[in-house]
């Protein structure tokens, strides 16, 4: 094992490869990404091909997923935002199964990469503005106003309304990276501890890393039902103009 | 930390969005309609199952007050016809007693003026022959022939004398 803790988050190019000058290189977080639609779409086909009046396991837990995203974004958007349920669906099910397969010692968590939350969290935060100028036109500014607000305020509240929206890719893309980061750091140190120390004190962290593990598994849901839950009222704002919700930062 | 190592961005980058893209395309085409029409079955399949169990208690309902208001007729029909009969039985026994005193009173009466019938052909019987017998002897006692009157007169006197008797017996 590494002494180096962040040891688990290098990449290297396996294969070199180029489009147009750009470098698409293969790497590990590249594999892991097909390795997750591979999985992912091959799970969610056999779930939904058979569409059993009594459900197969594999079949209830598609339907619990679907099911559940489906009450998100009605919960959030209302029936209009179904439009949005292939995206929110995909988005749902790619970073959790990225979280997940990240767990799994020896594979590479795709989420980890910032560069990887930031491309998501920017293109939803992008989706929200376009889909809330395409619905409401310039009236979509009133966004930056939250209902109630008293004239003499405005100029108080829109420049902390504008912090505010842009708070917001920047806390969903770094909240996801910081977690699976954290939780596989904390998970190397442990086990850097474990094999450096002496075997009467190195059951402890080895223990705790079980323990961890647990948690992380609980984190890597938890994580991917935040970051599409924040899709979803993020969407739900720019279709809705009013309510405003406001996410955790 | 060897995340903000620029040297994999455009990589990564490439591949998140080729990687989402194929997924959204696969799913989209592939998985969710399929689960997403298998739950809108059910949904439905369970709702007119609902509705079919509703109308199934309503004319289970319907049928059982059906019944229970037939029974209660019947019943009642039956204490009807039970009270009709006790009036009838009722009826009948007193028409029976009326008929059988009628006829006791029918049959006495009869007796009676059958006896009053008897007495008096006894009566007459006797007067008659009494009279005959009283003329029989007279002419045998006179020997002489007698005018009508005179016949009648003594008869008379014969009669009288012997009902006298016989009234006396």
């Amino acid at each position: 094992m590494e002494s180096n803790p962040l040891h688990p988050f290098e990449l290297h190019s396996y294969v070199p490869l180029s489009l147009f000058g750009l470098d698409i290189s293969l790497n590990k977080a590249v594999i892991m990404m097909w390795v997750v639609i591979a999985l992912a779409s091959w799970l969610l086909y056999m779930a939904g091909r058979q569409r059993r009046l009594v459900p197969t396991r594999l079949q209830s837990v598609a339907e619990v997923l679907v099911e559940f995203i489906r009450s998100m974004i009605l919960d959030t958007m209302g029936e209009q935002g179904m439009r949005f349920f292939p995206f929110v669906a995909t988005l749902f099910v790619f970073i959790l199964f990225c979280n997940l397969l990240g767990l799994i010692p020896g594979t590479y968590t795709v989420t980890s990469q910032i560069v990887v939350t930031a491309a998501f969290a920017l293109f939803v935060y992008g989706l929200s503005i376009v889909v809330g100028f395409a619905l409401h036109g310039l009236k979509f500014l009133q966004i930056l106003i939250p209902p109630g607000t008293p004239l003499w305020l405005f100029p108080l509240m829109v420049p902390i309304e504008i912090v505010s929206q842009l708070a917001r890719p920047l806390s969903l893309a770094v909240r996801l990276f910081a977690n699976m980061t954290a939780g596989h750091t904390i998970l190397a140190v442990l086990f850097g501890m474990a094999l450096s120390l002496p075997i009467f004190l190195g059951w402890l962290p080895f223990v705790f890393t079980i323990a961890i593990n647990g948690l992380e598994v609980a984190i890597a849901g938890i994580q991917a039902y935040i970051f599409t839950i924040l899709t979803c009222v993020y969407l739900g704002d720019a279709i809705t103009l009013h309510g405003h919700a406001e996410g955790a930062h | 930390m060897p995340q903000f190592d620029t040297q994999f961005f455009s990589s990564l980058l490439f591949w998140e969005w080729v990687s989402f893209g194929v997924l959204l395309f696969l799913l989209y085409k592939y998985a969710f309609p399929g689960i997403l029409k298998a739950l809108d079955e059910r949904g439905q399949k369970i709702r007119e199952n609902i509705e079919a169990a509703e109308r199934s208690r309503a004319e289970a309902e319907r049928r059982l007050a059906e019944y229970e208001a037939r029974m209660k007729a019947a019943q009642k029909e039956a204490e009807e016809v039970v009270a009709q009969a006790k009036v009838r039985a009722q009826h009948l026994m007193e028409e029976n007693e009326r008929q059988m005193s009628a006829e006791a009173e029918r049959i006495k009466a009869g007796a009676v003026r059958e006896i009053e019938q008897e007495r008096r052909q006894a009566i007459e019987d006797v007067r008659r022959y009494a009279s005959e017998l009283g003329l029989r002897i007279a002419e045998k006692v006179l020997e002489r022939s007698l005018t009508d009157a005179d016949h009648q007169r003594l008869a008379d006197e014969a009669l009288t004398a012997v009902a006298k008797d016989l009234e006396k017996t």
